[in-house]
């Protein structure tokens, strides 16, 4: 990535010596990737709208140039739909964790799913709850065998499974270890139009000792070339393939593309606002 | 004989027997007739099927004061009982409920197709009552139910002389059901026609040439509406700019959601059916981020949910005018009643401290033009804009002349930042300004960029916990409402000579009744003024402070328990109030407040609270 290029996205972004992530963070290479990403898009900082998540993830707007929204815990996605909805122009991101995502916002990441707005959204997902010193989130226990598990610790929530179950078009999984493949699943997920989620698998090196760098690469195994990922079929076995063999998936798991793309619109903050005519509003109340 | 003047009420089965069919169909014909229409005090249950539904209407030839006390001069019960394996009973249960109500020398009309009501102790009241098989004659000789109601209304209008010769139902007929063929709108002529025969049959076997009312046309009709509180709200609301609705079903909001649905979409707008309520109002707040302007609508239940985004929208400084169409709370409470009760959730809801602005409209009309300047409030000041309506306003219709809504406010202007003023220096979107609203630039415009923060922030948008940022930070936002009470606030609306009498103080949905109070005191020698708050938050002190001072006393009259305004008006200007408070799901009554005021001014009652009798059963006969 030539430099100059590189420092428009950090132009505007709070300076590398205050970033607050714990040296070894997988969401520092998340930044990374979403800014070489965002580079190859050729997108431009006023085009985007970086919609943050509560938690460690949420932090990765400051890092970064480009409008951004950062409201309550769970609702980067919400924030993110009503942004898209009435400026389409705006490339939207939500960026946020597994708790964010998976617990408090799940509400937003299923109806979302259905909706299938065009925004990208990325889950750094690490297992915890960083922020907070390291208690346990819905992908707490990724690999852990299932009988572990107790009431007060329900087993693993997968999200490639719920959004596959709740009609997201795009869903892909990367590894932080990975950066350069992070970038693709980026660049990829930008482009499809439609709600695409991309699961990061960003480890914790503080509070998550099982999920380490190298207990992700031993378990992470890139998608097999021959998979065709618009069957969600196809997308069903390979994820039940990789369950039986303990493994993740890294890689573009399910994509179907739009089959009409919605009509065009301005956005809407550039309609002019004149004085409009009422009648179709007062004819039906005669 | 008294002409064009009359409260009349429908009551029924709901989802059965078509009660807001026949209002609906009154209200429309009489507007365009020329008269008005009041039916604000509207009664149903939250119960899908099968609970009592009644509509009062009160019809005059000028605007109505208010809609008057309980008294009935018509009752028109439309229940029946079909029941197939029980004896055929009649169905009386309006009769039964309202029957006490009809005054005496009134009207009862009812659907007598499973038998007749004994109803001599009405009778001996000197009430004249029509017993109509109205479903019988639809389903025997016009062989289809549903116009039953319209056989009911033919009825009606013959009682009242009205429309001898179909001109008025005709033309809404036409318009109704014209493109489906002419069968239909003949069929429903017909139905009427065999409601009017009935009546003149009864007419001719008792003997009375009428029954002592009557409706006429006005000569010069003037154009009007028939037109809910929810509907004025969104035409309002669209015209003056908004173009992004979220909403979740709720009663009595919902309507709103509808409307919006409905005609957003024609202004190039989008409304949004949220997945809760939660989602909602975050849309809404990203709506409003990405530039629109932006509202959402909800009743408390769904205000409680929403709660945490109060602060987001104050803090990060995001527009959003929230529309809260209260009803009786707490808790699910009463989900088809009236209540007053959620002003300290709009004053002070949320953790932490905003800047917010509070409007409650007080009429029908007041929904249309309140909503612009909760619009304008609310891209001024860029802080969460709560606007006060309840379900009387928002289910109630009424007959609103059209000039209202040709008076063209036109839409707000828009506050924004220009690509040309943020080039100019470093864009900051929480620059520290003296009135302190910053520049606010949206996403997507070139020049600078948006950091947009909920946490506590500095001039850019980044993250700061450090002591004189923070300080700094809060009295810049705070510091709007400084702004907002000296340039925007308005004092209570004073109706009557101050400090003749007693203040009657009210926000919201009592001002008519209020007024009707006023006057009936003004006939007693009592010269009551009455100051009414549309503005209530921040609170505005210095502008109220002296009209309060006047009353002697000062007489709050709201639908809660605690008397949330009053509280509000203590704490705010030392004046020591009375309260008159009603939380029993109705809506004042003129005579019921003139009564509450001489408990108070004679008595010296500090508080009075109303509407906790049980509901008295009426006897309609003496050997029922």
């Amino acid at each position: 990535m030539p430099e100059a290029t590189k420092s428009v996205w950090e132009q505007n972004a709070a300076p590398r010596h205050r970033i607050q992530w714990c040296p070894g963070c997988g969401d520092f290479a998340v930044l990374n990737s979403l800014k070489a990403a965002l580079t190859t898009l050729e997108l431009t900082p006023t085009e985007v709208l970086l919609v943050g998540g509560i938690g460690c993830s949420g932090q990765i707007r400051n890092y970064l140039n480009g409008n951004s929204f950062y409201g309550t815990h769970g609702g980067a996605l919400a924030y993110a739909l009503g942004a898209k909805m009435v400026n389409p122009e705006l490339t939207v991101f939500a960026l946020a964790g597994d708790g964010d995502t998976l617990a408090i916002g799940i509400e937003n990441f299923v109806h979302i799913s259905r909706r299938d707005p065009d925004i990208t959204l990325v889950i750094m997902d690490n297992g915890v709850y960083g922020l907070t010193k390291g208690q346990d989130s819905p992908s707490a226990g990724l690999g852990h065998p299932a009988k572990v598990s107790v009431e007060e610790h329900p087993p693993f929530l997968d999200p490639v499974k719920m959004a596959l179950t709740c009609g997201a078009t795009f869903i892909a999984q990367s590894f932080s270890g990975d950066p350069k493949h992070t970038t693709e699943m980026l660049v990829e997920a930008v482009r499809h139009k439609g709600f695409a989620m991309v699961n990061d698998f960003s480890p914790c090196v503080t509070y998550n000792k099982f999920n380490t760098y190298d207990w992700f690469r031993a378990h992470c195994e890139m998608v097999p070339g021959g998979h065709d990922p618009s069957s969600e079929d196809a997308a069903w076995e390979l994820i039940r393939d990789f369950e039986r063999r303990e493994k993740l998936p890294v890689g573009i798991i399910f994509r179907k593309p739009r089959e009409k793309a919605p009509a065009k619109r301005l956005p809407m903050w550039q309609a002019e606002l004149e004085r409009i005519d009422l009648e179709p509003m007062l004819k039906g109340l005669r | 004989m008294k002409v064009n003047r009359m409260k009349l009420l429908v009551g029924g089965v709901q989802l059965r027997d078509g009660v807001s069919t026949i209002t609906d169909l009154l209200g429309r014909i009489l507007s365009r007739a020329g008269l008005y229409v009041m039916g604000l005090e509207r009664g149903f249950a939250s119960t899908i099927y099968g609970a009592h539904q009644y509509d009062p209407l009160v019809i005059t030839e000028e605007p109505a004061v208010s809609w008057g006390d309980e008294g009935l001069d018509i009752l028109v019960g439309l229940e029946y009982d079909v029941d197939p394996d029980g004896p055929e009973q009649p169905n009386r249960d309006s009769v039964f409920r309202h029957g006490r109500n009809v005054v005496d020398g009134g009207v009862l009309i009812y659907d007598s197709s499973s038998g007749a009501i004994p109803v001599d102790a009405l009778e001996a009241r000197g009430i004249r009552v029509f017993s109509i098989p109205a479903r019988q004659i639809a389903t025997r000789d016009l062989k289809k139910e549903v116009v039953k109601n319209v056989v009911m209304t033919g009825a009606l209008f013959r009682l009242l002389e009205f429309d001898r010769d179909e001109q008025w139902l005709r033309r809404l007929l036409e318009e109704r059901f014209g493109r489906k063929g002419p069968e239909l709108v003949n069929l429903n002529l017909e139905a009427a026609r065999r409601g009017r025969a009935a009546v003149e049959a009864i007419l001719a076997e008792r003997g009375w040439s009428n029954v002592g009312y009557r409706l006429e046309p006005r000569p010069t009709p003037a154009s009007a509406v028939y037109i809910s509180g929810n509907e004025a709200l969104v035409i309002g609301a669209i015209e003056a700019g908004v173009r992004f609705y979220a909403g979740y079903p709720i009663t009595p909001a919902s309507s709103i959601l509808e409307f919006m649905e409905e005609h957003l979409p024609r202004y190039g707008g989008r409304a949004l059916q949220g997945s809760n309520e939660r989602e909602s109002i975050r849309a809404a707040l990203g709506a409003s981020a990405a530039g629109a302007l932006s509202m959402i609508g909800t009743s408390g239940p769904g205000l409680s949910l929403k709660v945490e985004e109060f602060g987001v929208s104050g803090v990060t400084e995001t527009p959003l005018v929230i529309v809260d169409a209260m009803r009786a709370g707490p808790s699910t409470g009463m989900p088809t009643k009236s209540e007053q009760g959620d002003l300290f959730l709009v004053t002070g809801g949320g953790h932490g401290e905003i800047p917010r602005i509070v409007l409650a409209a007080s009429s029908i009309e007041e929904c249309y033009t309140l909503i612009h300047e909760a619009v304008r409030l609310a891209e001024i000041y860029q802080c969460p804009v709560f606007f006060l309506t309840d379900l009387n306003l928002g289910e109630g219709r009424m007959t609103v002349p059209e000039a209202v809504f040709r008076s063209g406010q036109g839409a707000v202007t828009r506050q924004l930042a220009t690509e040309q003023q943020a080039r100019e220096s470093r864009y900051l979107r929480y620059k520290i300004t003296d009135t302190g609203i910053s520049p606010r630039l949206l996403p997507g415009t070139r020049g600078g960029i948006s950091k947009i923060n909920s946490t506590e922030h500095d001039e850019f948008g980044f993250v700061t916990t450090d002591p004189p940022k923070r300080v700094a930070m809060m009295d810049k936002r705070m510091r709007k409402m400084a702004k907002y009470l000296q340039n925007d606030a308005k004092p209570p609306q004073v109706f009557g000579q101050l400090g003749k009498g007693p203040l009657l103080v009210g926000w919201g949905s009592t001002r008519p009744v209020l007024l009707d109070a006023q006057k009936r005191l003004q006939t007693e020698g009592i010269n009551a003024a009455v100051a009414h708050f549309t503005h209530l938050w921040p609170f505005p002190t210095a502008l109220a402070k002296p009209i309060l001072e006047a009353g002697k006393p000062v007489i709050v009259c709201e639908h809660n328990y605690i008397g949330q305004l009053a509280e509000i008006i203590q704490a705010h200007t030392l004046v020591a109030v009375r309260r008159v408070l009603k939380y029993n799901g109705r809506p004042f009554y003129p005579a019921e407040v003139v009564r509450a005021v001489h408990e108070v001014t004679h008595n010296g009652a500090t508080a009075v609270r109303l509407g906790g009798k049980d509901p008295v059963m009426v006897e309609v006969s003496s050997d029922a």
